[in-house]
């Protein structure tokens, strides 16, 4: 009896304490974006650093750290010297979810740069609530289109053509090919929403697969699998035309089994932009005489070609803060996307806020100057970066060069049946030093 | 299906070396992959620094040997000793090595970083000319056979035919009577891990230039070794053979024409059958020994 | 009587608890409700173990496994079933309950290494059955969205909050019910199972139902806690639930003292704890990125060597001296 009476005091008790506490706990007034402080910006990164992707794609962080401590050392954005916190998420879908968390829980970033993955950050951008917090997420490393769909994403900007519009080209590529159109092609993709856009890019721009997709898991290409695909794949008279649409590991994978098997020669090999950087490709163990020959699509310039100038400015950046690695594709990708995110932050003005960055994005990002040989399509409707790709075939060294030896640009989009066009998209000049100074 | 057999006589070797720690030790170590991956880390820095991989294999040989019997020296000795009482000496010993594996690969990762790493064959990875068709099986994996064949018919002339082999199986099965009839148990026993380190070394150079080296390099060879080691009873070293064999045959064919996804599936499948039927694996023996 | 104002004197004690984390939950901010949610999960999930491992003596190694029976069965209830997100909770429990009930089964004839590689294999090989089915959504996973908290709250009540709060009562009501049923009969026939097997059977219980009995609660218990992790990451995928995960739940409920669930919380504690000290000492001392990466598994195996050195039955006994547990084991065969 005393005991129901003193729990009945303590339940009353607890109540009123309970609601004086939701009460009483009042709100703090509309704080400023988290991230900005007079003498800093924080920005995050979530992608792979080890691993199996780790090894393609571990260098993206620190190109873009390189290139940030070259605009630091001249000035800054305004004066605010920009920190990124870099947080490595093993490609898995799981860990990118926790880890973009944290950056935004724990590390308090203004804002996401280069999240890397489809999978990895579909589920990141749920998990970290990005849509309620308005955490923009920029130049996101991944070519799904889904990425661009407002509604869905409404502060994310892509860059990477889109997987669709790179298959919707790739199949105009094999249809213009006299020595590839009369030929079976076979697809062997990624078992996500990355090798999934490639197969409906394919399908959008009408090309018929002799048979349905091989798709492996991503992470999960073991040369066991491989080889067992080749060999399937060896029967098939002529010499068809192999579509690889995966990350560069499995793309090295593929073309070891092959050289295993002595089946380098039996294809016509086509590497899609993400797994066709040559560089790595070597580094992983491919031989150069297999690479020689394979025909690879991209929309930068070549990041061995010293005459070009955004990549001769990007390699004494890179020499300066990023000492001991080599400037490759990955670098020039991350140091390009650095670019554009110094060039997004002056343009949102002084007085620095998420919605303000946002919405520079959409009416001045267009305009920015990048190493892209195709435009740029920023704007109030549009959250689509580059959408195309020329073509070109690699040789020995690893250099890509253009196809035919003239080099043309097609633009295309990622969901209509229309065929890419030839674009005559002229780049904007590198600015001075690699310093942009747009407002 | 003659990549089987490669890939089956790795696992072998792991699993030979899990049946020599439980026989000895009644333990099953964990820690196996670990040790193995350390030695090959050894072995892959003897390779770059000599230019040779037979120098490599050598060492890390060596290495797996000492490593085994530093481990049971004076990591597993000393836990046994402390940890004598209470429930948890059930679970003590899986434990400790589950987290020694741990400690292990975290120490890889802190000296050697975690980028992948390569170990090159000494002899062709090309698949062989037969008959004017190439099939996917190479000089090298022909040289995976017959290395573990060899280790297979040593270990057993030593198991068999010899006074330490006689004293190894003595210890295993009658500790107490082995110690009465003047075999130095312990001595022994670490003898056992020693041979077991030494087989995981030879593992991890044998599996390594087929793929790249990382600190998680050989955790699936630990999954199937042990699996292997089981299907074919704890007990018997012929049964861990055999059971890494058939374990090897099914995963082939499971990814060729069942479908790679369900390579692991299977291979489970297969575990809880033979246990259903077998508890004590294919191969035990039935002289009524309790467990 | 005795046994009811025991239960009595619990029931109000979960409920304090109750009440005090619904007053924090208010003003530790967003990162903490975060951190605690996952306290929360990782408690019932190491509870799991202990109840398996530590009152029943069957070492599972499989428990990743079971989280992500009930996480996929919760997923496809919400996706699929289009049913409430409680009651998707509810069948994670009863459908990992269930497959644990044909687990035990099939594992009470193994013991000792059997039983842990037969966990083993399945924590390795039952994720990668999520590629094979494509409803299952394969690597790329499902979505897993408990949904927003009621519009009643407020604007400012945030998604971490709305996790912190079912978190925690999940693991409330769970914990309450296996504190009760492990202070009753069951729990006397657990413990008789793991010291004295022989014995058991002789005083007349039925050891394969009884093993099989725990192993669908625990699985129970481990389902609820896995559909509370995808809750956390928005989303279920065969990579939420790696080998490791096992390795890691094992390693909390031996810290914690695997006999016991007094103090189940200060092992999840430690398992919330570690990256985040592993971070401060990294940017303490810097170190390469094979260091950052590897260290908090270092700390974690280290943890748990030093466990099993120092207090093999738990922190708890560390501070008092006296033994409770005093059975000396015989049979000292090793595993078992």
């Amino acid at each position: 009896m005393i005991r129901n009476t003193r729990m009945k005091r303590f339940s009353i008790v607890s109540v009123v304490a309970t609601v004086g506490a939701l009460v009483f706990s009042t709100l703090p007034a509309q704080a400023a974006d988290p991230g900005v402080s007079a003498k800093e910006i924080v920005l995050g990164y979530s992608g792979p650093l080890t691993g199996s992707a780790g090894q393609v794609y571990g260098k993206l962080p620190g190109a873009m750290k390189a290139y940030f401590d070259h605009i630091n050392a001249n000035g800054g954005v305004y004066g605010r010297k920009i920190k990124l916190v870099v947080r490595d998420d093993k490609y898995l879908p799981t860990l990118a979810a926790t880890q973009t968390t944290n950056l935004v829980l724990n590390d308090k970033v203004f804002a996401l740069v280069g999240a890397l993955g489809t999978a990895t950050h579909s589920k990141a951008y749920a998990a970290a609530s990005l849509a309620k917090k308005n955490v923009p997420d920029l130049f996101v490393n991944t070519g799904f289109s889904g990425f661009a769909d407002k509604a869905k994403y409404p502060t994310t900007f892509t860059i990477l053509p889109s997987y669709a519009m790179e298959a919707k080209i790739m199949a105009k590529f094999i249809k213009d090919t006299p020595t590839l159109a009369p030929q079976a092609s076979f697809l062997i993709a990624q078992d996500d929403e990355f090798g999934v856009d490639g197969v409906n890019g394919f399908k959008l721009a009408g090309h018929t697969f002799a048979a349905p997709a091989t798709l492996y898991p991503q992470g999960g290409l073991s040369a066991a699998l491989a080889e067992g695909a080749l060999t399937k794949l060896s029967a098939v008279p002529g010499k068809p035309v192999l579509v690889l649409f995966g990350t560069t590991d499995s793309t090295a994978t593929i073309l070891k089994a092959a050289e295993k098997l002595s089946l380098v020669s039996k294809f016509n090999w086509i590497a899609g932009s993400v797994g066709g950087d040559a560089n790595t490709l070597l580094a992983l163990g491919v031989k150069p005489a297999t690479i020689n020959g394979i025909l690879a699509a991209s929309f930068f310039p070549d990041a061995k070609d010293a005459t070009d100038s955004y990549v001769s400015a990007f390699t004494s950046i890179n020499t300066k803060y990023n000492k001991g690695v080599s400037f490759d594709n990955v670098v020039l990708q991350g140091m390009n996307s650095a670019m554009l995110t110094v060039q997004s932050l002056r343009a949102a003005g002084k007085n620095l806020t998420r919605t303000g960055l946002i919405k520079a994005i959409e009416s001045k990002g267009a305009g920015f100057a990048s190493a892209g040989l195709v435009p740029l399509n920023f704007s109030g409707s549009s959250r689509v970066g580059y959408n195309g790709y020329w073509f070109g075939q690699l040789n020995e060294k690893g250099e890509l060069k253009p196809f035919g030896g003239k080099l043309t640009t097609y633009t295309t989009d990622s969901s209509s049946t229309s065929a890419p066009t030839a674009s005559s998209y002229e780049r904007k000049p590198v600015p001075k030093n690699g310093v942009p100074t747009n407002s | 299906m003659l990549t089987s057999l490669s890939s089956g006589a790795i696992y072998a070797l792991m699993s030979i070396a899990l049946v020599l720690v439980w026989r000895s030790t009644r333990v099953i170590n964990f820690a196996q992959a670990g040790q193995a991956i350390l030695t090959t880390y050894i072995g892959y820095e003897a390779v770059t620094r000599s230019g040779s991989y037979w120098v490599g294999l050598i060492c890390a040989v060596i290495s797996g040997a000492l490593l085994g019997a530093g481990i049971d020296r004076f990591f597993m000795r000393p836990i046994f000793k402390r940890v004598n009482s209470g429930p948890i000496v059930m679970i003590a010993p899986v434990v400790a090595t589950l987290a020694l594996l741990g400690i292990i690969q975290a120490v890889i990762g802190f000296i050697w970083g975690l980028s992948y790493q390569i170990i090159e064959a000494p002899i062709s990875t090309d698949g062989l000319n037969i008959f004017g068709s190439i099939i996917a099986f190479s000089p090298f994996n022909l040289m995976v056979l017959i290395a573990v064949t060899l280790s297979m018919i040593l270990l057993t002339i030593l198991f068999q035919k010899t006074n330490i082999g006689l004293a190894l199986r003595a210890s295993a099965y009658a500790p107490e009577i082995a110690k009465l009839s003047g075999i130095r148990v312990d001595a022994v026993r670490t003898l056992g891990w020693a041979l077991a380190g030494a087989a995981g070394g030879l593992a991890g150079m044998l599996y390594i230039p087929g793929s790249n080296l990382y600190p998680n390099a050989m955790d699936v060879l630990l999954v199937f070794g042990f699996i292997a080691a089981v299907i074919g009873g704890l007990d018997s070293l012929f049964g861990a053979v055999a059971g890494a064999m058939i374990l090897g045959f099914a995963v082939n064919f499971s990814a060729s024409y069942i479908s790679y996804k369900l390579v692991f599936p299977t291979a489970f499948l297969i575990l809880i059958l033979v246990l259903l039927i077998k508890p004590k694996g294919i191969f035990s023996s039935s002289k009524g020994r309790k467990d | 009587m005795l046994k009811g104002s025991a239960t009595k004197k619990r029931l109000f004690g979960f409920i304090i608890l109750g009440w005090i984390l619904l007053l924090i939950s208010d003003r530790i901010g967003e990162l903490r409700q975060y951190q605690g949610a996952f306290v929360a999960m990782y408690t019932l999930a190491i509870a799991s173990i202990i109840l398996l491992t530590g009152y029943s003596g069957q070492l599972s190694l499989g428990h990743s496994a079971l989280m992500a029976v009930g996480a996929y069965a919760g997923a496809l209830s919400i996706n699929n079933f289009k049913l409430h997100p409680v009651i998707a909770l509810v069948i994670a429990v009863l459908i990992a309950g269930i497959f644990g009930l044909l687990l035990g089964y099939a594992a009470a004839r193994l013991s000792g290494p059997y039983l842990a590689g037969t966990t083993l294999a399945l924590a390795v090989s039952l994720p990668t059955i999520a590629n094979q089915f494509p409803v299952l959504g394969g690597e790329q996973g499902l979505v897993f969205d408990i949904g927003t908290p009621p519009a009643r709250f407020g604007e400012d009540f945030s998604q971490y909050q709305w996790f912190f709060w079912i978190s925690c009562l999940s693991a409330l009501i769970m914990i309450w019910f296996l504190v009760n049923l492990l202070s009753s009969r069951y729990g006397r026939e657990f413990r008789a199972l793991r010291d004295n097997p022989t014995a058991a059977q002789l005083a007349g219980l039925n050891i394969g139902r009884q093993k099989a009995l725990a192993f669908s609660l625990s699985a129970g218990i481990a389902g609820l806690s896995g559909g509370l992790l995808v809750m956390l990451i928005s989303g279920v995928s065969p990579s939420a639930f790696p080998l490791s995960l096992s390795f890691l739940l094992l390693a909390g409920a031996v810290v914690t003292g695997v006999y016991s669930l007094k103090g189940v919380i200060i092992g999840a504690l430690v398992l919330v704890a570690i990256p985040e000290i592993a971070e401060s000492v990294v940017s303490r001392i810097g170190g390469s990125e094979g260091f950052t990466t590897s260290l908090p598994g270092f700390m974690v195996s280290s943890l748990l060597i030093l466990a099993v050195l120092f207090a093999p039955n738990g922190p708890g006994h560390l501070l008092h001296k006296k033994s409770t547990l005093n059975i000396k084991d015989n049979s000292r065969e090793g595993n078992k």
